[in-house]
């Protein structure tokens, strides 16, 4: 019976402080599809007067629940969980999305099924024991990409058969007799000169400019030693050394220059500089025919 | 299938189980405590104190009004559900490895261990379901193993016809509830790769085993016949049976705990393998544990299915709908011949 009497007054001319009396209750009237229209008029946080209509169809949801279950629910917690509400409130801790379809022949997974496979890979070789005798990898030193332009890690003189040759003695044949050992042909007295042929003298060019970068995070990338070492100059190559299981970075890198005087500034001027929480050592990479 | 994680044991846990409804879950661990959880949201409804040693074992009578725990401290204990009450310890020397209530709920098996000079003893208390009741103090029936290798699990069969026991040599064994004795012993699993789960059917008239030999079988509760067998490529700790409309067993294993801080979580093979129970073939996996499963329960509702880790977790995982309208063809077959 309120609703009249308010209507009579015309809000238009209401004060301020008679607004907020002024507000009908909600009307709520039924339409034929079985929703049901809410107009509701009230004050929104600006102080404005906002006159509202919903729309609104009821649902009614009918669930079936164990007697037994319901009145579990509304136990009281007991031991550690004691004085907390009862019943299970509507806190879940959720793990990861996890895909679980039935099928008919399921496989243990695509990438399970490989996954062993590397392993079994990366097994036999460490059951091997494959090292580069030039980079320290995981490989043949055959198939290292330095062969060429490095010296064996660790070997700064040339071997032991060639100081051999220098010093006059003359092994002969292909097992050595004496110290020597197996003397390959080249290096033998009166062999094809003294060098020898090479192979992959494409690379030889590479060997006065290439600098031996070491100390370098296991994040870094390839490119990102490129932005550092192009500052000095025309980077040719850049080789970044790459564990092939966690494909990470083994911390050494080669980066060689198209010329030798901006190897020897960029040598001088990056040694030392810190990248990814490490101080990088940067020194030319060592021949590989030794000095 | 966003599994619900239930955080609240400090250590490896032993074993799980579901009230009858699938509303609660049990939950015991080697950190010497009780859990009790709601499984609709994985909240725990509370924890029942007094154990002083590792648990082995837990089991909820079907009244969801007593429960029944058992470990390393030589005792077997029963709790009211509700208060968190302990009603009786009984006390042996050694540890109790398995408890089980009957499928009445009036009878309470245990499974002691077999150690230095100790038998392995199978003792049955008849129990009263009203929580303010006496308990008895002595079992009804106390089997001693003393010809058998150790008893690591046991269960009683259907109507408690028959007790069943898995022991470590691999064989299962039946024996007469009433009279203790024993009525045949088969070796069904490799030998002296121990049975490590034994769980019922929703009828207990079959039951699954499952062993280190990597394989899970399917018995008859009355012949002890082999029905089944389910092939898995890793050592399996328990093995769940799905109620019914959903034909499917639940393994779950992974490599010894000793032996996991040597692999990779992928190849410890930490996951729950789904079969069809029928035929026999892998369905699926679940992946999640970051250790060995130690048991596997499936609600008896058969919405949702819980496997406890030696990571320390509960995973609760509320099947989604694939998992229901899963058929194989032949089953697909069958079910539009029946309808026409």
């Amino acid at each position: 019976m309120a609703t009249p009497a308010q209507k009579t007054v015309d809000w238009a001319e209401d004060g301020e402080p008679d607004l907020a009396a002024a507000i009908p209750a909600p009307q709520v009237s039924k339409n034929k599809d079985g929703t049901e229209t809410v107009v509701t008029i009230f004050i929104n946080e600006d102080g404005k007067k906002v006159k509202r209509t919903q729309r609104i169809r009821r649902t009614v949801v009918k669930k079936k629940e164990n007697p037994r279950v319901a009145e579990r629910r509304t136990w009281q917690k007991i031991g550690l969980e004691a004085g907390k509400p009862a019943g299970p409130g509507d806190t879940t801790t959720l793990g990861e999305n996890i895909m679980f379809k039935p099928m008919v022949g399921f496989k243990a997974g695509g990438e399970q099924e490989k996954a062993p496979e590397e392993d079994k890979k990366a097994d036999a070789l460490k059951k091997m024991q494959i090292k580069c005798r030039i980079c320290m990898g995981d490989h043949f030193t055959t198939k290292c990409p330095f062969k060429d332009t490095m010296a064996p890690a660790g070997e700064d003189a040339a071997p032991v058969d060639m100081a051999a040759v220098e010093n006059g003695e003359t092994p002969q044949g292909g097992l050595g007799a004496g110290a020597g050992g197996y003397v390959p042909p080249h290096l033998r007295k009166g062999g094809a000169g003294t060098t020898g042929e090479r192979m992959g003298g494409k690379f030889e060019r590479d060997d006065l400019a290439t600098l031996r970068v070491t100390n370098v995070s296991e994040f870094a990338e390839e490119n990102d030693l490129r932005d550092i070492f192009e500052r000095h100059g025309r980077v040719t190559r850049v080789f970044l050394a790459k564990d092939r299981e966690t494909g990470r970075a083994k911390g050494f890198a080669f980066v060689s220059y198209a010329d030798r005087a901006d190897a020897a500034r960029a040598c001088e001027r990056v040694d030392g500089y810190g990248y990814g929480h490490l101080i990088l050592k940067v020194e030319f990479a060592k021949k590989a025919d030794g000095k | 299938m966003r599994p619900i994680l239930l955080s609240g044991h400090e250590r490896a846990l032993t074993q799980v189980k579901f009230s009858k409804e699938g509303d609660l879950i049990f939950s015991v661990s080697k950190d010497h405590t009780v859990c009790a959880w709601y499984s609709a949201n994985g909240e725990r409804f509370g924890t029942y104190k007094g154990h002083v040693g590792a648990l082995w074992t837990v089991d909820v009578d079907p009244h969801t009004r007593l429960l029944a725990t058992g470990g390393a401290d030589n005792t077997m204990r029963l709790w009211e559900v509700q208060t968190g009450k302990l009603l009786k310890t009984w006390d042996y020397l050694t540890s109790i490895k398995r408890v089980e209530f009957s499928e009445d709920g009036k009878q309470l098996l245990g499974v002691t261990e077999k150690r230095t000079g100790q038998l392995s003893h199978i003792v049955v208390y008849d129990i009263d379901s009203n929580p303010e009741a006496e308990q008895p103090d002595e079992p009804t029936l106390r089997i001693i193993v003393d010809e058998l290798p150790r008893v690591t699990v046991a269960g009683f069969s259907f109507l408690s016809q028959y007790i069943v026991s898995g022991h470590e040599d691999g064989s299962v064994s039946q024996w007469d509830a009433k009279t203790g004795e024993l009525i045949t012993n088969v070796f069904s699993h490799d030998a002296d790769m121990q049975v490590t789960d034994l769980q019922w059917s929703a009828d207990r008239t079959y039951f699954l085993t499952a062993s280190k030999d990597k394989q899970a079988k399917l018995h008859d509760a009355r012949s002890m016949e082999v029905l089944k067998t389910y092939v898995a490529d890793t050592p399996l700790n328990s093995a769940a049976i799905t109620p019914d409309p959903q034909s499917y067993v639940i393994l779950g294993g992974g490599q010894a705990a000793m032996d996991v801080t040597t692999t990779s979580a992928r190849q410890g093979k930490f996951e729950a393998r789904f079969y069809h129970k029928v035929f026999e073939e892998e369905i699926g996996r679940v992946r999640g544990h970051f250790g060995p499963l130690n048991y596997v329960a499936v609600d008896p509702t058969g919405k949702c299915y819980c496997s406890g880790g030696e990571d320390g977790y509960v995973r609760v995982h509320h099947f989604d709908p694939p998992y229901f309208d899963f058929k194989f063809e032949v089953e697909r077959e069958a079910a539009s011949q029946s309808r026409m």
